[in-house]
Formats: structure tokens, sequence, C-alpha cells
């Protein structure tokens, strides 16, 4: 097996809440460590409260780790000027293709940004990398023109994504990212997002609350519950043979058409 | 054939539509169905279909600027465009309720759980505080919430994502309606959650003899839920028929093309999903042709673009709207 891109190592996280009015500490990951390998597809999967975003946002030093640290290429990431580093190689994809742009600034500033923040290549050329990166994704370059509003949410992500991009970045972290999407926009991204890693050798962490996307999608996956990964193999291993009782519960929980009838958990829990 | 019971609801050629710049334009055109007592209609489609508007013109809730039409909209044998103000208000909430996808906007965070349920049962019964008290006890256990009578005086904010939406539920049942419409209750639960919400929406409806309309953008889902499937593209209905044959059997290629680019439990990259190419087409600009023509990769050149297409036979029960259907049958499509 090749070398982890990037570890998580021993990783623990506490949050202190107000909760009616007295201070109380929430575990939200429990000793946590995972490792994403160069050019594979790793899934993490768990319901609300899983600690599954919290993760990769430490991952990428949005979040800090309460107990535990971060490597990159093997190498502990402490400093700021190690976290910067580690950022234009490691890139983020939220959630909400509608609050991750910015509603005045124009695409193709958007994506300029990133070429800024880096000094990567010239003032002069951003424009010409700007339009390439938005053929990549699927879009006409005039798009840069446009405004966040004047995009349907499929174009969004496609633009979240050239955004992440730009900065060529060896690691990806798409956390949700098609969760909002009509299933047939879906199927587009998810085209998309293989298509690129194929192309730029990628190395992707996948977060999904949706088991079938992540089996569609995954070489790998990390099934997490209440701050901890219960259960972690090959996703058509798990799929096949789930050995913790959460991920076995978890697949009878996902609707599925082509189970028969009388094996549904609907009709299991009627009974 | 069982002899005909009353419908609960019999709908014909509903449309809502909304006053645009050039001529109307139809968020819903062209609906029709008939609900019994117990049994399910489950509308899927996706954001733009006029599925949530269907919902709400079947409560009389549509937005003001919103007319709707139909050539019949029968509740329990009366018509419903002939009801007042006042008939609405004892019909919706009393007879039909809904529960919305949001619990979390669907209840008033100011009032107490058990508050805001006595008020339902107050409007639409004349009865006690104590009764109203019971029942409201009563329903929440329906609902599925543990502790009950210990939750009458929590505060929505005060209950998880689930707790909300069982409490929604135990809203829509305070009044003991005979249908429910649930419009998208289960899409922002965690999957173990939607999996105990639909299966007490099940119970319900048969211990209770409830009528269901069940929306949703998940296909998977609707086979869960069972009973009868209306595929909705744009605003019309392009397939309707009992849930399970409808999936085995798709007739349409909006049907077809949206099963091919979801992922089940068993698909991986070895097959690749389809997408759909393009986009949902904005409101409005379906015009007089078949909705899905845009994108469909069979449409009929020189009908597709003139007229939408008939309704025809594709098995017991089991109806497509589809041009290249009516011409070549099932080899014809994609």
């Amino acid at each position: 097996m090749s070398k982890p891109m990037i570890e998580a190592c021993g990783i623990d996280k506490t949050f202190t809440l107000r909760r009616d009015g007295r201070l109380v500490e929430h575990r939200a990951l429990k000793t946590v460590s995972a490792d994403l390998h160069e050019g594979e597809i790793l899934g993490i999967v768990g319901e609300s409260g899983s600690g599954k975003t919290t993760l990769s946002r430490i991952m990428i030093g949005i979040d800090t780790a309460s107990k535990g640290e971060i490597l990159f290429h093997g190498d502990r990431v402490a400093t700021r000027r190690e976290w910067r580093d580690l950022r234009r190689h490691v890139q983020y994809v939220f959630q909400d293709p509608f609050t991750a742009l910015c509603p005045t600034m124009r695409i193709g500033k958007a994506l300029a940004e990133p070429l800024a923040i880096h000094g990567i290549g010239s003032r002069e050329e951003r424009p010409a990398r700007v339009a390439r990166m938005l053929e990549m994704v699927g879009l006409h370059p005039d798009m840069a023109g446009r405004l966040p509003s004047q995009l349907s949410g499929g174009q969004r992500q496609r633009v979240n994504l050239a955004r992440a991009l730009m900065s060529e970045p060896k690691v990806l972290i798409c956390d949700e990212i098609v969760s909002g999407l009509d299933v047939s926009v879906q199927a587009q991204v998810l085209a998309l997002l293989l298509d690129l890693q194929k192309r730029l050798g990628l190395s992707l962490i996948f977060i999904s609350h949706d088991l079938r996307v992540i089996r569609y999608l995954c070489d790998r996956v990390l099934v997490m519950y209440l701050g901890e990964i219960v259960e972690q193999g090959r996703t058509d291993e798990v799929f096949a043979a789930p050995k913790h009782d959460y991920t076995r519960r978890l697949l009878a929980a996902i609707p599925d058409r082509d189970r028969p009838a009388h094996h549904s958990p609907i009709d299991e829990a009627l009974k | 054939m069982t002899a005909m019971r009353q419908a609960l609801l019999d709908v014909a050629e509903l449309s809502v539509a909304f006053p645009g710049r050039n001529g109307p334009i139809r968020a819903v055109d062209g609906v029709s169905f008939r609900l019994e007592p117990g049994e399910s209609l489950v509308i899927a489609g996706e954001s733009g279909s006029g599925k949530s508007m269907l919902c709400r013109a079947l409560m009389n809730i549509q937005p003001g600027a919103a007319s709707v039409t139909a050539t019949r909209m029968d509740w329990q044998g009366r018509a419903l465009g002939a009801l007042s103000p006042r008939d609405w208000r004892a019909l919706r909430g009393g007879q039909m309720a809904m529960i919305f996808q949001d619990p979390a906007a669907a209840l008033n965070p100011l009032l107490s759980v058990g508050r805001q349920i006595m008020d339902v049962v107050n409007a639409h019964r004349a009865c006690s505080r104590a009764q109203a008290r019971s029942r409201a006890i009563e329903v929440l256990g329906l609902a599925g919430l543990p502790e009950p009578e210990a939750r009458l005086a929590s505060y929505p904010s005060q209950l998880s994502g689930g707790m909300r939406q069982r409490v929604a539920i135990a809203l829509a049942l305070a009044a003991a309606p005979k249908l429910i419409i649930a419009d998208e209750a289960t899409t922002n639960l965690d999957v173990s959650i939607q999996a105990q919400i639909v299966a007490l929406l099940k119970r319900l409806q048969r211990e209770l003899g409830l009528g269901l309309i069940f929306v949703t953008h998940d296909l998977d889902l609707a086979a869960e839920v069972g009973g009868r499937l209306m595929v909705m593209y744009a605003g019309q209905p392009v397939e309707t028929g009992p849930v399970q044959t409808v999936l085995k059997d798709p007739c349409h290629p909006y049907t077809r093309g949206l099963l091919r680019s979801a992922p089940t439990l068993h698909s991986s990259r070895e097959t690749p999903l389809q997408p759909i190419p393009g986009q949902t087409p904005k409101p409005g600009a379906v015009g007089a042709g078949a909705p899905f023509r845009s994108r469909c990769p069979v449409s009929v050149e020189g009908v597709c673009d003139v007229r939408r297409a008939p309704w025809s036979e594709a098995g017991p029960g089991h109806r497509v709207a589809c041009n290249r259907f009516a011409l070549d049958g099932r080899g014809g499509l994609p």
C-alpha cells in the first residue's frame, strides 16, 4: 500500500456548550485515527452528530484538535506556515453551495482568489487559468462574469469544486457536496468528481450521510457513530458483511427499491 | 373488482397557475387521482416538479397569487370549490392534515408542545381542558414519543429533529383526520429516524384507516411506502401506477432516467450512474409540448415540441404520458 497522504492520529475534540445555563463538555471526537492514501477515495459516513464533519475540519485546520495531531506526508503539521502549506494541497468543498460563495463576488474573482492567496502564477495569466478550470468542471468560461445568484444549485457546486481545484491540490475533502442536489444533477456532479479524480490524480475524502452514494463512489469507508469510528474497511466488504451492529442498523434503514417487501426494516418495525 | 368505495379525495385535471408576463405559468398542470381510505399515494419528483404546490392546493393553502382550477375536486363526494372559508377551516387540520419538511418551522417556538396540540384539539371539537390534554397525550403516544405526558411542557427547541417531527405528526393527528399529507416529511432526518417515521406513518395508516399522500424525491423511499406512485416532472404527471410496478417496469423516459441516475445499495463504479443531461426547465418554459423533451433521448421530432403526450396504458393500473411510448411502445424507450 502507498504511504498515507494525510493522517489524523488520536484526535480528540471537546466542545464546551451552554445547556440550561450551565457549561457542559461535549466530546465530539473520542481518540479518532484515520488516514488517506494516495489516489484513493475514502468515504466517511455517519448520522448527524457523529463527528464526521468535525474530523474533516480538524484535518485542514479550520478547527483545532483538543488532543492528537495531523501528519501530512508523514510530517507533523504544527506551525501556521505548515498549516498554510497544507491548505494549498488539501482543499475543502463545503456542503451548502449557496452559502459557500460570496453573493457579491463574481465567479471569476472567486476562482482567482486562491491563486492570489497562495501566490500562484502571475496576475496576467489568472483569467486564462480561471477559464480553463471552468471548462474542466463543465461550465462555459463566460460564467466568470456571473454572480452566484444567477446560477443553479448544480452549477454552484461545480463552481465550488472549481475554486477548490484552483490551487492544484492533491487532496480534496468533500463535505456532503451532493446532499442538496436533485438526483439527476447529483449523478452529474458525481460523474464529474470521478472524472476529475482520475484526470488530476486526486485523493478524496467524501463525507456523506447517504450510504448509497458512499457505496457507489468510495474505495474505503469509515463508519462513525457518536465521535468514534466503529467500523472501517473496503467499501464492498463493509457493505457485503458489516461487522458492527451500528453499521448493520444503518444499512437496514436505507430505503431500497430492490429489497423484497417483507425484508423492509419498515415492515420489521411494524411487526 | 371490488365495489368502489367513496373516495376521500377525487381530483381531475387539477392545475395551479401563477400570472406571468407571457400568460399564466402552470406550476401544476393536469393532475388527476383518486384516493380511498387506507390507501397511499406517493408523489415523486425533483425540485420544480410541482409536488409541493399540488399539496398546498389540496389543502387550499397555496400562495395568494395562485389560481387553482380543476374539472373535479371532491372531498368525500363534496365539491371543494364550493366551500366557504369557514368550511375550509374545519376541514383543514380537522379532516385533512399536513406534515411539512421542516418541523422547526411548522412548530411555534414560543408555545409548549402540549399547548400547541391542545389548541388544535380545541379548534376542531368542543371539549374540556382536561379532555384536550388527554387527547394531546394520546396523540403524542401514537406518534411514538416516549413519556408523552412529560413532553407536554417541552418547547420545540428542547427536542431533537426526529422528536420534533414526531410532535408535528402528533399535531397532524390531533383532530383525528382522515387524510395525512406528508410533504418531504423525512427528508431532513437521519436515515434511521426516517425509517422509524415512515414505519410510524404506515402503522397509523393501517390502524386508523388513514389516507396518506407521501411526497418524496427518493424513489427507493417510495418503494418502502408502497401504494400508488405518481411521478411528476415540471408540474405534469408523467407516469402513474402501483409503486412496485412502476419501479420494475418504468415506461417514461424521465422515470427511467431518474432510476438510472440514483445510486442504490448495490451500485458501484463498474456500472456507472447515467445522469440525465441538462436541468429542469424554468417554470413557464415548458409551453405546449412534452415537459421532458429538452432532456429526453427519444423525443419525437415535430410531436413532443407541439403537443403533450396522451395517456397510454402500460399495464393494469399503470399509465404513462409519453409520445414515444404512444408511438412505439416499450421498444422505443431508452
